[in-house]
């Protein structure tokens, strides 16, 4: 049976939240749209070393360690934002389950990464990629069970302390 | 204690000596870098891949030194080598992919050769000229292709199997001469089992090469990381060694690392790297810009390929063991990239300090002094290793580091 038009919406609504939520840093509120076992990467592929790579992993409670950790550590601080298209969403046969693929491109909006006085409110594209979810339907909001973030950019530069 | 004005403020405190400081111009000049591709960069042997990213004949990569385009290739008889990429013709790049194989056709030419797109011009895997298009029609009998191979370079595939090139070939030394005193402390861990490159990213950094070489060479900068303060700073880490080897190279010696004090952090004892005690951690600093550092799990090695007097390219790469199962391979990959990655907790906070120093140090800017004082018995927080660096950079350059516009050897006497 095709997927309802409400349940594909759904889902893309819950993609372009988690893209909010990700742009003003409530990493609590993005960790609430996923899963109790929902898993996180940044992967790419490497055409130097012609393999597929992980640059970052985690599970959630990881993820929420991790950002609970932030102040603890130095870095760039400025802000990071997506500009998402959802490309597709795939509903499985029983329903339970969703596959999207949306296009992401991720700007830093320059604060004090390198001199502020010269490069702040400068906008950089940061990274290209995709977004590649997984969710869990139970008839409520989807829940994300899995992102994977595959990433076409590899020259990282910085690199960042936050989930893309 | 006060402010300084312009005046005091440039001149050293008398209580430093010359060679515990240096001079920021060392890292801004655009003449002094010019200067340093010739007699550093040009000279030097440097770790520029590893063989497995050429597993197969006729597997290459592609990359730079000072400039140069090199193409590495793995031959027939399975044996590595390094040449210039410029074809003899009109100086094109031969190959413009980072990596391939030449088995594969290409648009201009055969299987198994490289084939310079522009006019068809073909060589084999040992860089013999093997085919000039209308060679006859065009030059007759006045050139020969054996006078138009490809530019060989020294290349060696030593040390845990990484390939080493140097421009130079009139530099004397090995590759086991020129390093092998300073990897001797990780060469049977390297060596002990094939390893194979899981992880490679780069970045381009405003900032002078030199100031990445530093970073990995001092650890003082560990109170920049909270996850390093949290799971060294014990007795041991303080006491840890800080070794000047031969040729400007240093060794950071081991201790062990309490990982499980980081939160959600645990012991990485199990997929020690062969020979190596559990959760052991080695740092090599290779003049003048490339970094073996082995800790526990994972071994990442970093190239540097300076572009200017304020930008550099850093090529990072992590390795595991050729035979790891696919479960080992994955905690591995997040042990390096929980740490190193480009989104892992301490590159980032190491790439921002350089960036930060590169900003106070553009070519042009004022010169200043840039202290590498701290003696505390060749351990961990002396500065050693970056003294050790200058007394190699002041040699090869024939310049005074902490004055560049005097002579290193005039002031040595």
């Amino acid at each position: 049976m095709p997927a309802s038009r409400d349940t594909i919406e759904s889902v893309k609504d819950a993609i372009y939240k988690s893209c909010l939520l990700l742009d003003d840093f409530k990493f609590k509120d993005w960790l609430e749209l996923c899963d109790s076992d929902f898993t996180y990467a940044i992967v790419a592929y490497s055409p130097e070393i012609r393999r597929d790579m992980t640059y970052f992993s985690g599970d959630r409670k990881q993820l929420a360690t991790m950002l609970d950790l932030l102040p603890k550590h130095n870095t760039d601080h400025s802000p990071l934002k997506r500009h998402a298209t959802v490309y597709d969403v795939a509903v499985d046969d029983s329903g339970k389950t969703a596959e999207a693929i949306t296009s992401v491109l991720i700007y830093q909006n320059m604060l004090d990464g390198i001199n502020s006085h010269i490069d702040a409110g400068e906008n950089r594209l940061f990274v290209v990629g995709r977004y590649l979810d997984t969710f869990r339907l139970n008839g409520g909001a989807p829940k994300f069970v899995r992102r994977h973030v595959r990433l076409e950019t590899r020259r990282l530069d910085k690199g960042s302390h936050w989930p893309l | 204690m006060p402010s300084r004005n312009a005046a005091q403020w440039n001149t050293p405190p008398n209580s430093l000596r010359i060679d515990e400081f240096v001079d920021s111009r060392i890292y801004s000049d655009p003449a002094i870098f010019e200067e340093e591709l010739e007699k550093i960069w040009k000279k030097s042997w440097l770790p520029v891949c590893h063989e497995s990213e050429l597993p197969e004949p006729y597997d290459f990569r592609t990359l730079t030194i000072a400039r140069e385009p090199i193409l590495v290739v793995r031959g027939p008889d399975n044996k590595i080598r390094a040449f210039l990429n410029v074809c003899p013709h009109r100086g094109m790049l031969i190959e413009r992919r980072p990596s391939g194989s030449f088995l594969e056709n290409q648009a201009s030419g055969n299987p198994k050769h490289m084939t310079c797109m522009f006019h068809g011009w073909q060589f084999d895997m040992k860089g013999n000229c093997a085919m000039i298009t209308r060679e006859k029609e065009g030059y007759q009998d006045r050139l020969s292709r054996k006078d138009l191979g490809l530019r060989e370079l020294r290349c060696e595939t030593t040390f845990g199997n990484f390939v080493w090139v140097t421009l130079d070939d009139n530099n004397t030394q090995s590759v086991n001469d020129w390093a092998g005193d300073a990897l001797a402390c990780i060469q049977k861990n390297l060596d002990a089992e094939p390893l194979e490159v899981f992880h490679y990213h780069k970045a381009i950094i405003g900032t002078n090469y030199k100031l990445w070489h530093d970073t990995n060479s001092e650890f003082y900068h560990d109170y920049m990381h909270y996850f390093n303060r949290i799971t060294g700073f014990t007795p041991e880490y303080f006491a840890r060694k800080n070794v000047a080897h031969k040729n400007g190279h240093v060794v950071v010696g081991t201790f062990e690392v309490q990982y499980e004090k980081y939160q959600l952090g645990k012991s990485r004892a199990e997929l020690s790297f062969p020979g190596l005690p559990p959760n052991q951690w080695f740092m090599v600093d290779l003049f003048p810009g490339a970094n073996f550092n082995l800790r526990g799990s994972a071994l990442r090695v970093d190239v540097m390929t300076p572009l200017s007097a304020d930008t550099v390219m850093i090529e990072f790469r992590g390795l595991g063991l050729k035979r790891d199962t696919a479960e080992e391979r994955m905690r591995r990959i997040e042990h390096h990239n929980s740490i190193w990655g480009p989104f892992g907790r301490n590159l980032h906070e190491d790439l921002l300090g350089v960036a930060g120093q590169g900003s106070a140090m553009l070519p042009g800017s004022e010169p200043r002094r840039i202290i590498q004082a701290r003696h505390e018995n060749e351990t961990i927080h002396d500065e050693v290793g970056m003294r050790h660096f200058y007394q190699e950079w002041g040699r090869r350059m024939n310049r005074l580091p902490s004055d560049p516009t005097r002579k290193y050897m005039e002031a040595a006497e």
